[in-house]
């Protein structure tokens, strides 16, 4: 940006709300010269300053990047608003936090695909930013645009938008793709040459690659690459040994409170138990723990780095951790009295735990979290939640014993098979808690009691035993919700629920196809942004969208595939096989429960990838 | 002992609000390792206080804060820690050791000189300077929480002169009566028959009774 520009951003900038989340200069913020030979690269977060920098994989990435002499990475967000519109009306570009520069500046600008939702704010980032929505407007010099993260296992929805996706892990990756790209630019190659160079990269899948034919009912008839550095399929990316894999010391301190304002340790990756509503638990196998040392070694330099007052574990499931004991006390050890609490997840804490917990005032007392997603033992064995009623009321229990006074529970609503028995069956298992509150001699039990139910509503996705399923329509939604909201009138239970209009367009875009892209292209005309955000959410033009460009969203959302149906996402290999997705689809039918695998092999598939799962 | 210190909220810091200000110099002063004091009880939080919190937008050269001190640590090994912390722009720049006793910052505040400038200069404004001064009373609508009321302006602003194309204004901050910059240039620019043109203030100073800096 030019002084005069500059000006113009700063008088902008006096007039929004929180303007400090657009001035970048946090404390460990890495501003690096353009030089000849360095490989920019702007990474950008579909969501605003206060989510972007509460996401560990953007802090892992921007440091991985940083640390190498020949690259270097910015950061750039949806900007809220007031000053979007601002933008808008000064002419002026999107524009990363360190050097102020357009996102059109870059050699590369690469999105992170969270969840669904945010897949209009990347092109109103692209469109601000300078760049063509579509991959097939772009200039020759105009950045490559790239995306990974979760929702990239299912791409075809944004196949026009992005150039290149990564699949799976990216501390390694990300680097090979930029020097691809900044090696490709150097030598003066074209857009499609940098491409097909990516394309040759373990885990890139380049949309453009590839000649999709559909049947006339809609359905898949076949995927063929087009040339010969296509990939089929797309192994992904996987980091096998975490204490290896990079993991910042040093992260950006946001001056304006992120939504996760702390030091974030990720114990592990991957998650074993196999509930089959659960993409992650799918996408991130196998499991993989970081050493006790590492993270101790990592909390002291964060801390040292950022002062932080609060530290918590991250993982899909940290009480399977299997040297969260160790840890913790290695924590307390080494943080004494630097007023540092620890906060944990309240799921699946034992007995031997929760008495290593007592010892130290440090850990912060939330209330108690549960999820046990499904009101009857019956849907429990379906989806495999391997939880008990017996478990969930000892835990509550021993929660109101130890002074506490609220629970949250977590459900979804519109799982497989679902019965509206299923459904009253929440409304007994609240019951039950705030029975065992009073089952306390009155001078025993805390004041408050707080039992908040939140229903969710169940979305289908890729790489799940449930990919083949329908959700429910809105209107079958709609009913479950108030015939809950009536059973749930009990003293002392709250009871929150979404609006299902969100779930029924992420289902859409959870399980799209290349069709989904003209959709996503057309509503973005209409105005639709922040999707994420209730007061933005504009479900008529989405509608209006979807009938412009003669899709039916029913298709997507509330069909039920066939076996034999050729799936969009399968271009994706995650190391699970769809054979063993369709058994545990089976057994789930059938309620049968399958294992956590670290007990004994369960056949899903990983073991084809070499040094996966020990035996 | 009591550490008070002086620092810069320059450039993009000015954007910073007081609450993520106050978060900001706690987290700095943990990374600098500072014997510092926590409050008793179950939500300890660090002990640490500003003198007067500045508005969104305007920066400050010598912003003041206080904070007791666990054990002894020099003025000179407090500033070097840090500002080995602090980012550009946000450096401590001086520091004194007080008693305990020593009245607190913020009670010792009188006054706070600002550094006004105007994008096109302030010529237009000069010839109105003296004249807005020599009034025995400017009302002005006043803001409190009980609602608004009319009141007298005058008494609140001590100087004002014009130096290289920059206004500068002494103006209260006590617990009777506080100037804010952008009233006074709302009444100064009535006064001269002109608009408030865009400003950019810099809070220079804060003052005790004796118009001495706080540090
Ligand atoms: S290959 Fe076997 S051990 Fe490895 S994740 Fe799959 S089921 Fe578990």
């Amino acid at each position: 940006m030019d002084t005069h520009n500059v000006q113009r951003l700063e008088a902008l900038l006096e007039t929004v709300q929180r303007p400090s989340r657009y001035t970048g200069g946090e404390v460990n913020a890495i501003v690096k010269e353009w030089k000849e030979g360095r490989t920019t690269f702007c990474f950008a977060f579909p969501d605003t300053y206060e989510v972007a920098m509460s996401h560990l994989g953007m802090k892992v990435i921007y440091a991985a990047v940083n640390r190498e002499d020949d690259l270097l990475c910015e950061r750039a967000m949806m900007p809220w608003v007031d000053l979007l519109e601002g933008l808008k009306k000064e002419k002026l570009p999107l524009f990363s936090l360190e050097s102020r520069r357009a996102l059109s500046d870059f050699d590369c600008v690469g999105f992170t695909l969270q969840y669904e939702m945010s897949y209009t704010n990347i092109l109103t980032m692209l469109d601000l930013g300078g760049i063509a929505l579509e991959s097939k407007n772009r200039a020759e010099d105009a950045p490559i645009v790239i995306a990974g993260g979760p929702c990239a296992f299912n791409p075809e929805p944004l196949h026009s938008v992005i150039d290149a996706f990564l699949l799976g892990d990216g501390e390694t990756a990300t680097g090979e793709l930029l020097r691809a790209i900044g090696k490709g630019r150097k030598e003066g190659k074209t857009r499609l040459e940098i491409l097909r160079d990516l394309a040759k990269i373990e885990g890139v899948y380049v949309p453009a690659l590839y000649e999709i034919i559909y049947k006339e009912d809609g359905t898949l008839a076949s995927v063929t690459p087009s040339l010969p550095e296509a990939r089929k399929p797309i192994k992904k990316r996987l980091e096998l040994d975490l204490d290896a894999a990079f993991f910042p010391g040093e992260t950006p301190l946001p001056f304006t409170e992120a939504v996760h304002d702390r030091i974030v340790l990720e114990v592990m990756r991957g998650c074993t138990r196999g509930c089959r509503f659960c993409q992650a638990g799918m996408l991130y196998r196998p499991v993989r723990e970081r050493s006790v040392e590492k993270l101790v070694e990592l909390a002291q330099s964060l801390f040292q780095s950022t002062g932080y007052e609060e530290m918590s574990l991250s993982s899909l499931s940290t009480g399977d951790y299997t040297q969260l004991l160790p840890l913790i006390s290695s924590l307390n050890q080494n943080f004494e009295g630097k007023m540092v609490s620890l906060s944990l997840p309240s799921l699946r804490i034992d007995n031997q735990l929760q008495d290593a917990l007592v010892d130290t005032a440090k850990v912060k007392k939330s209330g108690l979290t549960l999820a046990p997603e499904a009101g009857t033992q019956r849907l429990r064995d379906v989806i495999n939640k391997g939880v008990t009623e017996e478990d969930l009321m000892r835990s509550v229990s021993e929660a109101f014993e130890a002074g506490w006074s609220q629970v949250k529970l977590y459900f979804m609503i519109g799982l497989p098979t679902e019965t509206d028995e299923d459904l009253l069956g929440i409304a007994d298992l609240a019951r039950k808690v705030v029975g065992a509150y009073f089952a306390l001699p009155k001078e025993k039990r805390a004041k408050g009691l707080k039992v908040v139910v939140s229903a969710s509503t169940f979305v289908p996705k890729p790489f799940t035993p449930f990919q083949w399923a329908a959700q429910d329509t809105l209107e079958e939604i709609k009913r479950k919700q108030s015939l809950l909201r009536s059973a749930l009138n009990i003293r002392g239970v709250t009871f929150n629920w979404h609006d299902p209009e969100t779930s029924f367009l992420e289902a859409c875009f959870a399980r799209g196809d290349r069709k989904l892209a003209m959709v996503l292209l057309r509503a973005y005309e209409l105005g639709c942004k922040l999707d994420g955000w209730n007061e933005h959410f504009k479900y008529d033009a989405w509608m209006q969208a979807f009938s412009d460009t003669g899709v039916d969203p029913a298709f997507y959302a509330n069909r039920v595939r066939e076996k034999s149906e050729l799936l969009p996402w399968e271009i994706a290999d995650i190391g699970v096989t769809k054979a063993y997705l369709w058994l545990e689809n089976e057994r789930a039918l059938r309620g049968d429960i399958t294992p956590d695998c670290r007990a004994g092999c369960e056949g899903c598939g990983l073991r084809r990838f070499d040094g996966v799962c020990p035996v | 002992m009591k550490m008070v210190a002086s620092f810069q909220k320059l450039g993009p810091h000015r954007f910073i609000g007081h609450l993520d200000l106050q978060r900001a110099m706690q987290r700095a002063l943990r990374r600098a390792d500072i014997p510092v004091v926590y409050s008793q009880g179950f939500n300890p939080h660090l002990l640490l206080s500003f003198a007067a919190p500045l508005s969104v937008g305007i920066e400050g050269e010598h912003e003041v804060m206080e904070l007791p001190l666990q054990n002894n640590i020099t003025e000179t090994e407090f500033v070097e820690k840090m500002n080995a912390v602090l980012p550009q722009g946000m450096k401590v720049v001086a520091a004194k050791l007080v008693t305990d006793d020593t009245a607190p910052a913020m009670a010792r505040l009188a006054a706070a000189v600002y550094h006004i400038s105007a994008e096109n200069g302030f010529q237009a404004l000069e010839a109105a300077l003296p004249g807005f001064m020599n009034q025995s009373t400017i009302p002005y609508l006043k803001k409190t929480k009980s609602g608004e009321r009319m009141d007298d302006f005058r008494p609140l602003v001590y100087n004002l002169t014009l130096k290289d194309g920059v206004l500068q204004a002494v103006l209260a901050i006590t617990q009777q009566g506080t100037a804010k910059p952008d009233q006074l240039m709302g009444l100064l620019c009535a006064h001269a028959g002109m608009a408030v043109p865009r400003l950019s203030i810099k809070r220079a100073r804060l003052l005790d009774e004796r118009f001495a800096p706080l540090v």
